[in-house]
């Protein structure tokens, strides 16, 4: 059942793209859906919004007889794979991310502690992540070799293919609740970008905080603060860097305990 | 629009109408493709499991005479006393819920022409074989060691020499001298000699402060992450590094090693191990080489340059530019179990090329790190990039443990 649950997953992403121009998250949206946890979270600016209510309203017609033929052509899919050779990484973005698992988990749920789950991670953000690691904006020794790797294949597949993984994060060990309350006071300063829930904006490539390992959260913090990992928008990295002057490790843990523990 | 959507509904159903339509021509009565792999270690393993779950309709029987798996990466640690072997054993049984049927038993032969392995009385038929035999020693190079090789420690696959090592170094006498020795080239896992090498320092300054140890290298220079070791080794006035200095004979009763240029050193401790070639199996079904020692395979499917239909994945295999290690014959696995599985089904495999991350320890709290990644060009696989940690330091260390949680749950989960 996991297989076919991974192969329905991966038809859907697969026709989804090929329908609608936009992420899925902003489709949700468009289309007057709200979000499961928190719906008023995390709004596109202004501007974003009313081009994508106006899109929507356009190819709504279009839309809803894609959704039917979307369905047929699923089952379809489906029905092929109950029966046929395909499993779960019989598509060519699971081909290409083969290696990826020796640190970030089968299908991006990294079980480690200073890696970060790619499972359901936004495709924008993912892609960011391996061009500015690829660039040199991002240092690390095991991923500078790793993005080049992602990048031989191009990225549209790797990213789809995590993009559609359901997260599932790997129980940790207990937290301090002290801990969580003072990161849950000090994270009301991350959510203009990553959302009052750590949710992050795929609009606008800012990652989703919640549920990433606290270990790998913290890391970055610190990298922020020492100035070794910067924003390519000049704008994000003067506010990030006024943002960060106020706070220092004790904070960064805290932070990362609260965000990590977000579902 | 409306147009725009007709010519959509067209366009998709069309789609879905192909894909139901292919479904009669899916081979409903196919016999049952056989697999079986040999070592159930970081390659074997990965192969076994990525095969199930990438096309579960595939019978897998892995052949493993161990009932438990150990991981070499991190034994090191054992021998300094920051490990314990305990945290480093893990059981077959994540492999079973994949459907891979265990032996615990060991491959006696293979046989080509008939395609099957011999297992004691019995005989396992295939359709593809999956080779991973590790390595094994050459000792009649060494003068003497056959002979004591079970008191002679190489504690190079991680079990029970990795705990009598550790109490070998542990019971020494402080002011005694331990000596190890790096196997030439091409030997399972290139820092790891050094990483060895690091830890027992670390352990002999911090326990046994009038000890020393003298590392006697078969090779020109340190072989791996050489900067970063040279560094590591300078911390370390206990360590005393010779480089071209092949251990040729050992003498049990004088406690001494003679090296290639005629030197005798005299030992309290020694760890030595003999030149390395592939497991036993893969020399004796052959699937080695002019070298008689490790095996050529095809860069994207690992099939054996010698032998079709047999496939050998991990540290017995040559030519390619990666080094010999549990990351990179856990990445062998993977896209060898996928081609396998291509080559079964009438595909075209992949052109997939592999990725190593290799950490070595040099204390109880840092760590240091090489990254390689590579690329296929003209069904070979390229390096593109080699990147290193600027230095030791704790953060490397945790990302370690990271990874080892997360690739012995690749491997065996």
């Amino acid at each position: 059942m996991r297989n076919l649950s991974a192969v329905f997953r991966y038809a859907v992403s697969l026709l989804r793209e090929k329908m609608f121009p936009l992420p899925l998250r902003e489709r949700v949206k468009v289309r007057g859906s709200v979000r499961r946890t928190h719906p008023h979270l995390n709004p596109l600016p202004s501007r974003e919004r009313r081009f994508l209510r106006f899109a929507s309203a356009e190819n709504f017609a279009g839309n809803s007889v894609s959704l039917l033929c979307l369905t047929i052509a699923t089952l379809a899919l489906v029905l092929a794979a109950a029966e046929a050779d395909a499993g779960p990484l019989d598509s060519p973005g699971a081909q290409k991310a083969l290696v990826c698992s020796a640190c970030h988990g089968f299908a991006g749920n990294s079980p480690g502690d200073s890696v970060p789950i790619l499972a359901a991670m936004a495709p924008s953000y993912f892609k960011k992540a391996i061009n500015d690691y690829a660039a040199g904006r991002r240092p690390s020794p095991e991923m500078e070799p790793y993005s080049k790797y992602v990048l031989q294949f191009g990225l549209d597949e790797i990213a789809d293919f995590f993009a559609v993984q359901r997260k599932q994060a790997p129980a940790r060990g207990k937290t301090d609740p002290q801990a969580l309350s003072r990161g849950a006071t000090l994270a009301s300063q991350c959510a203009a970008c990553h959302g009052a829930h750590g949710d992050g904006d795929a609009f606008r490539a800012v990652p989703a905080l919640q549920g990433q390992p606290a270990a790998y959260l913290k890391a970055q913090m610190d990298l922020f603060k020492g100035d070794k990992r910067k924003l390519e928008d000049a704008d994000q990295e003067k506010t990030k860097k006024t943002m960060f002057k106020g706070l220092d490790a004790a904070d960064f843990t805290d932070l990362a305990a609260y965000f990590a523990t977000l579902k | 629009m409306n147009q725009i959507s007709r010519r959509r509904f067209l366009k998709v159903s069309g789609m879905g109408v192909a894909v139901l339509g292919a479904l009669p021509a899916t081979n409903f009565a196919q016999t049952r493709r056989r697999v079986v792999v040999i070592g159930g270690g970081w390659g074997g393993a990965t192969a076994a499991k990525y095969i199930r779950l990438t096309d579960p309709t595939i019978d897998v029987t892995l052949l493993e005479p161990n009932k438990e798996f150990i991981s070499c990466p991190f034994s090191n640690l054992v021998l300094a006393g920051i490990e314990s072997l305990k945290n480093l054993t893990m059981n077959y049984n994540g492999l079973r819920k994949h459907g891979v049927k265990i032996r615990h038993e060991a491959a006696a032969a293979i046989e080509p022409d008939k395609r099957r392995v011999r297992v004691g009385k019995d005989s396992l038929e295939y359709d593809r074989l999956i080779v991973s035999p590790g390595i094994d020693f050459q000792w009649e190079l060494v003068e003497g060691l056959a002979q004591a090789k079970d008191t002679v420690l190489h504690a190079w696959k991680a079990g029970p020499q990795t705990i009598q090592l550790a109490k070998q170094i542990q019971s020494m006498p402080d002011g005694g001298v331990a000596v190890m020795n790096v196997a030439p080239v091409a030997y399972r896992c290139p820092p790891g000699p050094y990483e060895r090498a690091s830890l027992i320092a670390w352990y002999l300054q911090s326990k046994k402060p009038k000890s020393k140890l003298i590392v006697l290298d078969a090779n020109k220079d340190i072989v791996s992450k050489t900067g970063l070791f040279k560094a590591v080794f300078k911390g370390y006035p206990n360590l005393e590094y010779r480089p071209s200095q092949k251990v040729e004979k050992i003498d049990v009763g004088a406690k001494e090693v003679t090296t290639e240029t005629g030197d005798k050193v005299k030992y309290d401790v020694v760890n030595l191990s003999a030149p390395q070639r592939a497991g036993a199996i893969a020399v004796e079904a052959d699937l080695v080489g002019g070298d008689k020692r490790w095996c050529e395979v095809d860069h994207v499917t690992y099939e054996s340059v010698k032998q079709k239909n047999i496939h050998v994945v991990g540290d017995a295999t040559i030519g390619l530019p990666v080094p010999k290690g549990g990351n990179m014959a856990n990445a062998m696995g993977k896209i060898c179990a996928t081609a396998v599985v291509h080559l079964l089904n009438g595909k075209e495999p992949s052109m997939i090329a592999p990725g190593n991350t290799c950490y070595s320890w040099v204390n109880d709290k840092e760590a240091i790190v090489v990254v390689n990644s590579y690329k296929i060009e003209g069904r070979k696989v390229v390096q593109i990039e080699q990147k290193l940690s600027p230095g030791k330091s704790v953060g490397v260390a945790q990302n370690s443990l990271a990874w080892r949680t997360s690739i012995w749950n690749d491997v065996l989960g």
